[in-house]
């Protein structure tokens, strides 16, 4: 029998030995979640969800009575306002579900919310991790669902869509309709041209003739003028902002094309293009919604993070009573409960009580800051173990953490930006062929008046830059779909043109060069009565209880085994409970006497000290090699770090980093960045908390940590889905080869294009062979491009 | 042969048939999610009846 849990795959602890029954047979669970959710799964008739899914499932964590009243407080009409639209007497409101994996998910997730009374409609998105439902209020409550699927071991959140996500969706689905439009007509009009070309050869009555031409006239029709719209439109926006662009000879060559074939039909004379311009258009389009569509799941994984910020907060009234409302209704001077665990919801001042909080998403820094009266606290901070009361003294635009956005917002458009290639060659290619053409038209107009209109349609039909305009889109796309493979999201289309170009690199420390967790780096036994495994072991189980960062060096330690009673968390010291009758703690080393040391955690059995841990937060395994293997290519690499201690020097040095500025506010590293662009660098900002992300857009190129903090995620061009740093020099083979492919594609397409143009231009170039040399230059560029699929 | 002018339009009329339902769809965001669609086709809906009526065997 495998020795991992039957649910989500993890290792089985030793000591919890439940057991779920599938297919008569007994398969073991990791720990109570699981085997819950197993059991439901099962015992519904859901059981194909194992048969098929293709991902493992994430572990289960039952919900705390706290976290039910939050859910429930999802039901009130205020807080809804925020989230839910009404169709008729349906509601309807748009989840992101923590954990859908694959299409196994989806389905699950649908077939047991469509099993509850008054669900109308369920639409999983499996790529965009959000469900849309559909529901009747007066039947079922929206905390009932959400508890429901909770059961089923998926948390979930309501997601408010933002005006920019909406409108991606809707490009995309444009994108969807002409492409199809697209693809649907070539298919006609090709059947038709192929009838032509036989009867070419081997005559075809007049007539008929004439009637396909008009046939192929119609059907091509709503190509070019619906589905090559984009290419006109894009072409006018470049002419208007004085640039000649890719568009514009792409727009020519297919409504020159279309033009004239059109005059063709109409006046019986001349050659007709249908067939080629409609399959161009299509090629082309597949092109770009490709692109379109893996920076599209890149911003669509980003942005589908839960919210910052609370939707609700627990506002105290005179009376002493305490009341959920919409985080949105509160006002200056409100005061506020926040429970152990809870995001702030305000800037305020703590009025009771003590705690420390995480404030490693605005600082990037783990260690959580202890808070008294009379601390200021942040809004879309964490608190981590006490309960407080705040008064609130800002809100909205004003708190910090607004302020950190507004900066970010107000880079974005100072942000540097270098010439891309396509553009270059662009404005050259575009130059010569209207000259050229012009000179064509020029020419033959003193010879033969009659020819000089077809022969220079055929010139820009010969040179239509098909290979051209699919040299770059086909190699980026190719690019970007290998890195989606190795865990690199590409966001923005200039990242494989800017990182070739890339000078220095500036990293952030905790998070980023480390992995801004802490782990045990040293174990000291102080008494003979107790080993170091037991003392592990009596660790472990005291700080599974706890939310503080420094428990999470714990974890691996959890035996998993309910022998603990008495737990309590003491505000400021530690944890502390009952094991085999003896009072263990574990927590500050002056917790019970006057007991000194350097240790970060001790343990204490019966006040006590025991054992001492030394915690510190790990470099990352691959931080060293990266930072030689970026020397040796002739890029530097500089540290930028809002930690004010010693230690960012101390990393810097040992990873031989060219410079280091420590205790940086978001500003300061904006100025540092700022004044090498200036100097000429080009710039690569690696970054996790939110404090980075004003420098993301002032950098030229910024890249995340899957495991940083949402926003800066959002700011930033490439995340790195694994969180490691290894991706960075893989990143940059691949831009490097994807620079040189698109150089190969376009001395391709210009020598196919250069060596056609004169002979077009003479009058040489039959119809049918402008189509096949069309169709080869192209079918060769995409070849190539699809070799960096295989990097 | 000259069927052909009665043909051709009426599988134009299809061509546009289709082109129809392909918005419907897009709208009905059918094309959003290519992988789950791909996979429900695997997923046996009765598979409750299916165990009830094993459960009675």
């Amino acid at each position: 029998m495998s020795q991992s849990c039957f649910h989500c795959l993890e290792p089985i602890p030793s000591g919890f030995d439940g057991q779920v029954t599938y297919e008569h047979e007994q398969h073991p669970v990791c720990c109570i979640g699981c085997q819950a959710v197993a059991e439901h799964i099962i015992a519904e008739g859901m059981s194909d969800y194992y048969k098929f899914r293709t991902v493992k499932a994430g572990k289960v964590e039952s919900l705390v009575p706290d976290q039910l009243k939050i859910i429930e407080s999802y039901d009130n009409d205020a807080i809804q306002e925020d989230f839910i639209s009404h169709q008729g007497s349906l509601n309807e409101v748009l989840l992101s579900v923590e954990g859908i994996s694959c299409a196994a998910c989806a389905w699950l997730i649908e077939k047991q919310l469509l099993a509850l009374n008054g669900v109308a409609r369920v639409d999983v998105n499996t790529s965009t991790h959000r469900a849309m439902i559909l529901w009747d209020p007066s039947l079922i409550k929206l905390s009932e669902m959400i508890a429901s699927l909770h059961s089923i071991g998926y948390k979930t959140y309501p997601f408010q869509a933002d005006e920019e996500a909406s409108q991606k969706q809707a490009v995309a689905k444009a994108y969807v309709r002409r492409l199809g439009v697209a693809g649907i007509m070539t298919m006609q009009v090709m059947m038709f041209a192929f009838a032509m070309y036989f009867g070419m050869f081997s005559g075809m009555d007049e007539n008929f003739e004439e009637y396909f031409r008009w046939i192929s006239f119609v059907l091509a029709t709503p190509v070019i003028l619906y589905s090559a719209l984009p290419f006109l439109s894009n072409a006018i926006k470049g002419l208007k902002a004085k640039q000649l662009n890719m568009d514009l000879p792409v727009s020519m060559a297919i409504f020159g094309a279309y033009v004239a074939s059109s005059y063709a039909t109409i006046m019986h004379t001349g050659e007709v293009y249908f067939e080629s311009i409609c399959m161009f258009t299509f090629l082309l389009l597949l092109g770009k919604y490709l692109e379109f569509r893996a920076r599209l799941k890149a911003s669509e994984f980003t942005a589908n993070l839960h919210k910052l910020l609370p939707l609700t907060a627990r506002k105290l009234l005179e009376s002493g009573e305490e009341l959920i409302i919409a985080a949105k209704q509160l006002a200056l001077g409100d005061r506020i409960l926040v429970k152990a665990g809870e995001t702030i919801p305000a800037d305020g001042l703590v009025i009771e009580g003590k705690t420390s909080v995480d404030e490693s998403m605005m600082t990037g820094e783990h260690l959580p800051v202890s808070k008294i009266v009379g601390n200021q606290v942040f809004a879309g901070t964490n608190n981590h173990d006490g309960v407080i009361t705040i008064e609130i003294n800002q809100l909205g635009q004003n708190t910090l953490i607004n302020q950190i956005i507004r900066l970010q917002h107000s880079a974005l458009t100072k942000r540097p930006k270098l010439v891309e290639v396509t553009d270059k060659v662009a404005q050259w290619f575009v130059a010569s062929l209207l000259l050229f053409a012009t000179a064509t038209a020029i020419g033959w107009y003193p010879i033969s008046p009659d020819k000089a209109f077809w022969i220079t349609i055929s010139v820009l039909v010969a040179t239509c830059p098909c290979a051209l305009s699919l040299a770059i889109p086909t190699a980026l796309t190719c690019a970007v779909a290998n890195l989606t493979k190795k865990g690199i999201l590409i966001k923005e289309a200039h990242v494989l043109e800017t990182l070739p170009k890339v000078t220095r690199f500036a990293f952030d420390k905790t998070g980023t060069l480390t992995e801004g967790r802490f782990t045990i780096t040293d174990v000291v036994t102080l008494s003979d009565s107790y080993d170091k495994e037991t003392c592990l072991k009596f660790a472990g189980q005291l700080e599974h209880f706890s939310e503080h960062p420094i428990a999470k060096a714990f974890e691996d330690y959890f035996p998993n085994s309910r022998a603990l009673d008495k737990v309590e968390v003491r505000s400021g010291y530690g944890i502390q409970g009952v094991i085999q009758n003896l009072n263990i703690a574990i927590g500050k080393p002056s917790w019970f006497e006057n007991y000194e040391s350097e240790a970060q955690a001790v343990l204490f059995i019966d006040s006590k000290p025991v054992c001492e841990f030394k915690l510190s937060d790990k470099v990352r395994n691959s931080a060293n090699q990266v930072i030689a293997q970026l020397k040796s290519q002739g890029v530097t690499s500089h540290m930028l770090t809002g930690d004010s201690s010693n230690s960012g020097r101390l990393l810097a040095t040992q990873l031989k980093m060219d410079s280091v500025q420590s205790a940086c506010t978001p500003k300061d590293k904006q100025s540092y960045v700022d004044d090498w662009a200036s100097k000429g660098e080009v710039v690569a900002m690696v970054g996790d908390g939110i404090n980075d992300s004003p420098v993301f857009n002032s950098a030229h190129l910024s890249l995340a940590m899957e495991t940083g903090a949402d926003i800066s995620k959002n700011a930033a061009d490439v995340v790195l889905l694994r969180s490691d740093l290894v991706a960075i020099p893989a990143l940059i083979t691949v831009a490097k080869k994807t620079k040189q492919i698109v150089r190969q594609n376009l001395a391709l397409s210009l020598i196919y294009n250069g060596s056609i143009l004169p002979l077009a231009a003479l009058g040489m170039v039959e119809p049918w062979q402008a189509v096949i040399g069309m169709s080869a230059s192209s079918i060769i560029v995409i070849c190539n491009s699809l070799r960096l699929l295989k990097l | 042969m000259s069927i052909i002018y009665v043909l051709i339009p009426i599988a134009i009329l299809f061509v546009l048939i289709a082109i129809g339902i392909f918005f419907w769809a897009v709208r009905d965001e059918q094309f959003s999610d290519l992988e789950k669609q791909g996979h429900s086709i695997l997923f046996d809906d009765d598979k409750e009846q299916h165990k009830k009526a094993n459960e009675r065997d």
